[in-house]
Parts: structure tokens; sequence; C-alpha cells
């Protein structure tokens, strides 16, 4: 690692070709899993036996930590993130732990609060009193 | 973090697996490369292969010289997951032990909490031991609990991450 910058995904170094890459909320993982176990369960008999243990842990993960479990509700989600000018990792992260507060979601992503974001602290209460409108509607 | 990865892939067909049908050879390909991609298990850079999503396509065949085996360059796209360094995330506690607990989180087993990252938890022993702070906030087995990365160091042999992760930081710690 000599000469590179240390990993700090609080101040997004994560590498620049996972600041590009499409992240993943856990709810939308869940969808892409489940949607593959029941090919699986219409191909064969036992499908949990067909699923490495990556995936098996991974869905039971997903399916503990989704936050939203209607489909709509998780489209809007990434929609309702996407209008505020963050990375993919920063969105994805605030899909997945739902912050309630200011200070909490600052505390998540540090990163939004680097100078020159426009991310002010009434943006962000907008954007999380629009994230709570749709768990409402769920 | 779940991450949605393009990757290419070389996939070998043994040569009695050939066949004149278009759609046959097709599907050799598609189960070589859900078989391969689930033996991989993990890498360094992409973290743990979870799962194929599409393939993109599949590049002309070459023939291996002396085995008669054909290996197709195939690009697909494939879901994985990856912890970073400072990275926020939830996970559930598997094991508790006197100097800290395991927890798991998405396929990864080995997060560890130790005593030393979460100072206001003290150890209480028993049947079924936890950690308890002054708010008698408790961090059992099966607890979720929210936590911060801060380190994670890849193990070639067993191609497994092992994480150390800190409840030091505001808004961490168990999670109803």
């Amino acid at each position: 690692m000599s000469g590179e910058e240390e990993e700090n995904a609080a101040e997004l170094k994560i590498g620049d070709e996972f600041l590009k890459a499409k992240c993943l909320m856990n709810c939308e993982v869940s969808f892409i899993l489940e949607h593959k176990y029941e090919q699986l369960r219409h191909m064969s008999e036992d499908p949990l036996n067909q699923v490495s243990q990556v995936f098996e842990k991974s869905l039971q993960y997903v399916k503990r930590f989704s936050r939203y479990k209607n489909p709509d509700a998780v489209r809007q989600v990434r929609e309702i993130l996407s209008r505020y000018q963050l990375t993919e990792f920063e969105l994805c992260v605030l899909g997945n732990l739902c912050p309630e507060t200011v200070e909490e979601a600052i505390a998540m992503v540090p990163s939004m609060k680097t100078k020159g974001r426009g991310l002010d602290e009434e943006a962000i209460e907008k954007m999380l009193n629009d994230l709570s409108l749709i768990k409402t509607f769920e | 973090m779940y991450l949605k990865v393009k990757l290419p892939w070389n996939v070998i067909i043994p040569a009695e697996n050939l066949d004149q049908k278009g759609l046959i050879l097709q599907r050799s390909i598609i189960i070589r490369l859900l078989d391969d991609f689930t033996c991989r298990k993990a890498t360094k850079d992409l973290g743990y292969y979870l799962a194929v999503s599409s393939l993109e396509r599949i590049g002309e065949g070459k023939v291996r010289q002396y085995s008669g085996d054909v290996l197709f360059p195939v690009v697909f796209n494939g879901v994985t997951f990856k912890l970073f360094r400072g990275e926020i995330l939830e996970g559930v506690v598997h094991k508790v032990l006197k100097h800290g607990v395991f927890l798991r989180c998405g396929p990864v087993e080995n997060v560890y909490l130790s005593h030393l990252k979460m100072p206001d938890y003290k150890y209480v022993p028993g049947e079924n031991p936890v950690f308890m702070n002054d708010k008698l906030s408790k961090i059992g087995k099966d607890v979720s609990v929210r936590f911060i990365v801060i380190g994670t160091k890849w193990l070639e042999a067993d191609r497994e991450f092992q994480v150390l992760v800190s409840l030091e930081g505001d808004f961490l710690g168990p999670v109803s």
C-alpha cells in the first residue's frame, strides 16, 4: 500500500473503481437473491443445496436488515436519494441505516459534510423527511 | 457494501461436453460459469461473490492445444460484498467471549468487536454471557449491533476476510 492513501470510507477514500461502481442497498440485494432462489426452487427440489454458503448467509442477512419490503418503496428510496448529489456509496449507507435525525445522518455518512458539497442541514433534513414518508406509506 | 460488478471470466469447456447444437453449448458455458463463480468464493479486490445476475456476452472460443478443451471468454454482471475501512454497518452477534464478541455481517462470519473497542461495556458472565453498559444496554447472542469497520485482512489460504470493528463513535451500538 506504499504511496497509496489509506482506505477510509468516512472520507470516501475507497478507490476510484468503487466510487464509480454501482452499490446496492440491502433491500435491493434481497430482491435479487430471493428472485434467484425462486428460480432455483423451480429447477430443483432442494434449492438450499444448490446455493453457496456465501449466498445463503447473505440472503439471511439482507432479509433481516432490509428497511423496505416493497419493490416500489425501494425504487422511490433510490429516486429520492439520487436528488441530493450523493455518491452511490453514500446513497446506500443512508438507505441501509435509515438515520432519523440530521445529526445521526452525518455520523453515518461524515463525507456529506465535506466543504463544497452543497448539502446543508436543511437539505439533509428534507431528505430524511421524504424518506420517512415512504416508510409510513409502505 | 453490496456491489454490482461487471466481470470478465474465462470458462473452460472440456472437449467431451462440446456439442454441435449451439443452445446446449451455451447452457454448458453458463453452468460452468456458475460453478466456477461459486467455487471462487471471494477475492481480495471485490470481496465475496454472491450471485451472477446476467450474462453480458460470450466471446469466440479458443481451442487449447494439448487437451482439446475450449476456452470461452465471457463477460457477466454479478453481485459481491466488500467491507471498507471506515464503513458503518449492522451485524448480528453469534459468539460472546470474555474479550469481545464475534458478529455476522452479510456473508462474513469473522467480524470481531474487542472489549477494548467498546469501553463502556462490561462483560457479564453466566449461562448466556453478555456485554452491558451503565444504561443496561446489552450486547449478547442474536443482538443486532451497528458498528464501524476499523480494519480488514484478506486471508489468501481460506479465501476469507477477517474484520475488526469498533463501537467508538456516535450512534453506534445495539439496535432494536
